[in-house]
């Protein structure tokens, strides 16, 4: 009895803790967002003046997104992000994860090969092919400026990564012996995959997903060298008129940075459920 | 069906791999050989001429003592911000995978910077360190608060540190999160059946399970650190006195900014060859400790 | 089986990606006019550059793309270069031309605008660079802030020197402003903008940079060195974020300056671009910086042509391009509606004899009538592209006063002499 009182007081005492830590470390992630929203309502001259008031001396102002949405062309950049951050994230996946399956399952010398120089691609710093790319795509093969080149490029840039999440998800989480069950059914090397081992991969693939659907959101150095046409801008490349070397329009930046942020963070609340769908369900113990 | 010919092996590398390394060569192959073959010439980035000089590249990067200057404070910077990055993703994961009520809400919040592309993040850090600390340090004289942290060489420092760790938490503490779930309720609920505590079962039962995912994660902490470069941009840009130089940086300045494009070009190269060492022999390392499940 | 489905739409939907790029191309390519594009790299006249483009677009029938860019200029026409995808028009700054010109830009030397303009610049004997502005670096001060503590007027040619100055000063802090100055601790600020000005006011100024180079020169014991370096202190002296001097922002300290908190801060005529975000006191302009000397250089701003166009000389451009791109030139110079661009619209100080300015902010006003009255000091357009980041991070040092003023002139004294001279 005294026992099992004393366990359980200390596991009230233990998730106080728990309860404590995380709310401390959650003020302390949000604290910048917060200061955003704060300084989002207020005119330039407050903002500079007195970043931490409520409200500036010159009162609340929307006057921030209007600008903004003007200046980056805000439809047009958001249409053009969405639709190759989506292509580009789905190829990805696609690839990527067919790709990891037959280099965990074959021990052939090219998957090692494969395998090996991808990862060693994660360590290339972007500098280094900036030059070579533009001149091979748009010197030689003049291809730039399309949503299709930079959709080819990101798919490009990020399979390495993916490969070696997929890698390691198809080595710990799909058993072997599922996949021999299938053979012995009947199954092709292709079936297997499409019917055993993808769908126990939903969680690799929300995760994958939601990385590199941030990662192509946000990027700008690629796309800024890729699409050098107004009507083809990413909302990153329209966002650049707002900082720079000489001045920070900290205002505009604040403003397009929550428009921006919004549909990625609905992306990101809506694949957090497939992430615990899928590691809960998809598991064969 | 012969499962060991040559022609069945290619036929299946090919269904699998085919496009993903048609792409890869494409994209980041071929580019890098070129790149390869540049830091050969003498180049400043915009004439016509690409003067071929040899090696004489690679001997002005040893003797660019500013680079090996930016590559020093770069390891020092990883290291510290790896491990900080790391713990505090571990912590993270450990607490919103432990049941309590809203994790699903704490995990969101925590990822929150992530949405966020570097560069903005950086300006909007630098807006806090400079305005809002000091704002506060002011108005409440907090001392160590009223004058910005960026104005100091160990301040400038530390507030990169501070930056990494916030922004890339919450990305590993993904990576963590699926590791913790990935570890079998059976498992555990067998070793708290032979008597061990909580901790006792993290330690024993549950890291070793999850060794993929620290590989994962320290791999991608410490190449991300190695090549950090929006951040410094946008947050220090090498202030104060050029004292938070990164090596990414100092290579894009030598590039560009000093036109120096082949020397930029080798530096960065070199940049590569010891981040890949660092990378490749850390994940060896790690992968001879896997366990499977 | 519906997994393959999957991905054969998805194939699909990339590929109809593609033809709808394709299209849109050539969508945009059939108007019958020319197309131009035109590169700008001065942030703060964007919006009326696009502005500009349209109207101009609609009255020629030349259509005009406009862009920007915040890397680094070099580093963005290098990428352009690279992609066989030039601009038409580039505006960058003399050091660029210097580098870009040879293989990069026509020869303009038969244009009309030549004639009118006295900044136009030349590589190898012939003119390359169309002068978008006059622009110069002086003291800003705010005549307001000042006259409402010493309730006199203002009149800036009285504290040509720097005794002078400091009287102000002093008067300015016993009257209630404390800290009546701000100092940029920017690199390009400090080594791009002040510390230049010690080169350009030698009176053989490459004579002076060539024995920088060989490590000849002595500045411990230059005067202009010393006479600037007087000056800095005093700045220092009196800095409103002296605490943490290389901590202050342009921002805030822009703002103060327009508000009148603080009344000098070394700058130019762009800082306009900023003062104007706040509540601004009309009464502001530039003023030489205060020395003890008598050559006169304390009477004079240091500038002159700033922003360069040249039109690419690449076989990307076409001939009708490059006409457009000449036709755009004159525009602007001859054209009552281009004068009313640079000048009304961009506030810009025109670089030709025959715009009249009218409607200049008030910085603009006082470059103009230095330049007018021939008191710019040549900027130096030939210093190594790190001596900003090297220099200006000695600078800084000085500032938040790790560094004394002869430990500052070793390490420029070893910068010169560790660089190789700018070829011309």
């Amino acid at each position: 009895m005294n026992a099992n009182e004393q366990a359980a007081r200390n596991k009230k005492i233990n998730h106080a803790i728990k309860i404590t830590l995380l709310i401390v470390l959650f003020v302390c992630f949000i604290f910048p967002f917060v200061l955003v929203v704060i300084n989002v309502f207020k005119s330039k001259a407050d903002i500079t003046s007195n970043p931490l008031a409520l409200v500036g001396a010159h009162g609340f102002t929307l006057g921030n997104f209007p600008e903004a949405m003007k200046k980056m062309n805000f439809g047009r950049s958001f249409i053009n992000s969405a639709f190759i951050t989506i292509c580009s994230t789905a190829l990805t996946i696609l690839f990527s994860s067919m790709t990891a399956f037959v280099i965990v399952r074959n021990n052939w010398k090219a998957c090692g090969a494969l395998l090996g120089m991808m990862i060693a691609s994660m360590v290339i710093p972007f500098q280094v092919l900036m030059i070579p790319m533009v001149s091979l795509y748009g010197g030689i093969l003049g291809v730039l400026n399309h949503r299709a080149t930079l959709i080819f490029m990101h798919v490009g840039f990020s399979l390495s990564m993916a490969t070696f999440m997929f890698h390691g998800a198809i080595k710990t989480n799909v058993p072997v012996a599922l996949e021999e069950a299938a053979t012995i059914d009947g199954c092709t090397r292709w079936q297997t995959y499409w019917m055993i081992v993808f769908p126990l991969l939903k969680s690799t693939i929300a995760t994958v997903a939601i990385i590199d659907a941030m990662g192509f959101w946000n990027d700008y150095l690629l796309p800024s060298l890729v699409l050098a046409k107004k009507e083809l801008y990413t909302i990153p490349i329209a966002t650049q008129v707002f900082y720079g070397t000489y001045s920070t329009d900290i205002g505009l930046v604040m403003a397009a940075l929550l428009l921006a942020m919004l549909p990625i963070l609905i992306l990101y609340l809506l694949l957090q459920r497939y992430i615990v769908d899928g590691v809960t369900s998809g598991a064969v113990k | 069906m012969k499962t060991n010919t040559m022609s069945y092996k290619c036929k299946q590398f090919l269904m699998f791999a085919g496009v993903t390394t048609a792409v890869f060569v494409a994209v980041v192959i071929v580019p890098f050989i070129y790149g390869i073959y540049l830091t050969l010439t003498s180049w400043d980035g915009v004439s016509k001429e690409k003067p071929f000089v040899g090696l004489a590249n690679y001997v002005a990067t040893f003797a660019d003592g500013a680079y090996w200057q930016a590559m020093g404070r770069t390891f020092l910077y990883s290291v510290i911000a790896v491990v900080l990055v790391n713990v505090v993703a571990f912590v993270l994961a450990f607490l919103v995978t432990s049941g309590v009520k809203g994790q699903n809400f704490f995990r969101a919040g925590f990822f929150t910077p992530n949405l966020i592309g570097g560069i903005v993040l950086g300006y909007i850090w630098k807006f806090v360190f400079n305005r809002a600390f000091v704002a506060l340090g002011t108005s409440l004289s907090i001392g160590p608060l009223s004058s910005s942290w960026l104005a100091t060489t160990g301040g400038a420092m530390l507030c990169l540190i501070i930056v990494s760790v916030w922004q890339y938490a919450g990305y590993m503490m993904l990576i963590y999160v699926a590791g913790f779930m990935s570890v079998s309720e059976d498992v555990l609920e067998a070793a708290r059946i032979d008597g061990c505590t909580n901790t006792q079962s993290i330690v024993y039962v549950s890291v070793p399970l999850m060794m993929s995912s620290f590989v994962q994660c320290l791999f991608l902490t410490v190449t991300r650190c190695f090549m950090v470069y929006d951040v410094n941009l946008s947050l220090t840009n090498g202030e104060p006195f050029n004292s938070s130089v990164m090596a990414a940086m100092h290579v894009y300045n030598q590039a560009f900014t000093y036109k120096n494009f082949g020397v930029g070009q080798a530096e960065a190269l070199i940049l590569f060859v010891v981040c890949a060492v660092v990378g490749v022999l850390q994940v060896y390392v790690g992968k001879k400790g896997e366990v499977s499940a | 089986m519906k997994k393959k489905l999957l991905a054969a739409t998805l194939a699909a939907a990339m590929t109809a990606s593609l033809t709808a790029c394709g299209g849109s191309d050539s969508a945009q390519e059939k108007g019958d006019g020319v197309s131009i594009t035109i590169f700008n790299s001065k942030i703060e006249v964007q919006a009326q550059f696009e502005e500009m483009a349209k109207e101009y677009s609609e009255a020629t029938g030349v259509n005009v793309e406009v862009y920007y860019s915040n890397d680094t200029v070099a580093a963005h026409l290098a990428t352009r270069y690279s992609s066989n995808d030039p601009y038409t028009l580039s505006m960058v700054d003399a050091k660029d031309v210097y580098s870009l010109a040879e293989d990069h830009a026509i020869d303009l030397s038969g244009e009309k605008w030549v004639e009118n303009t006295n900044y136009a610049l030349s590589v190898g004997g012939k003119v390359v660079g169309f002068p978008v502005c006059v622009e110069a670096r002086g003291l800003i001060y705010n005549g307001d802030a000042i006259e409402k503590i010493t309730g006199e007027a203002f009149n800036p040619e009285d504290y040509a020197t720097l005794d002078a100055f400091q009287g102000l000063l002093e008067k300015l802090a016993a009257g209630g402003m404390e800290t009546p100055t701000g100092i940029m601790k920017e690199d390009w600020s400090l080594a791009g903008h002040f510390l230049s000005e010690v080169y350009e006011m030698q009176d053989d100024v490459d004579g002076f940079i060539t024995s920088l180079h060989e490590g000849t020169a002595d500045l411990a014991n230059n005067a202009k060195w010393n006479g600037k370096m007087d000056y800095f202190d005093t700045m220092m002296k009196y800095n409103y974020a002296a605490s943490s001097a290389i901590a202050a922002e342009r921002e805030v300290s822009e703002q103060k300056l327009a508000e009148g908190e603080i009344a000098f801060m070394f700058g130019g005529n762009w800082d306009w671009s900023m003062i104007n975000a706040y509540e601004y006191s009309e009464n502001m302009g530039i003023m030489p910086v205060p020395e003890n000397t008598s050559d006169g250089s304390n009477k004079k701003l240091v500038g002159g042509g700033s922003k360069y166009f040249f039109i690419d000389s690449s076989e990307n451009t076409s001939e009708e391009q490059r006409q457009a791109a000449k036709d755009f030139l004159n525009w602007l110079v001859f054209d009552e509606a281009g004068n009313a661009f640079l000048t009304e619209k961009c506030a810009l100080v025109p670089a030709y004899k025959n715009i009249a300015a009218a409607g200049l902010d008030p910085l603009s006003v006082s470059v103009k009538s230095y330049a007018d009255a021939g008191n710019l000091i040549d900027n130096y357009n030939y210093l190594p592209d790190d001596h900003f980041s090297l220099c200006g991070a000695a600078f800084q040092k000085y500032l938040a006063g790790q560094m004394d003023r002869a430990g500052l002139a070793k390490e420029v004294e070893a910068y010169w002499a560790s660089t190789a001279p700018v070829e011309r």
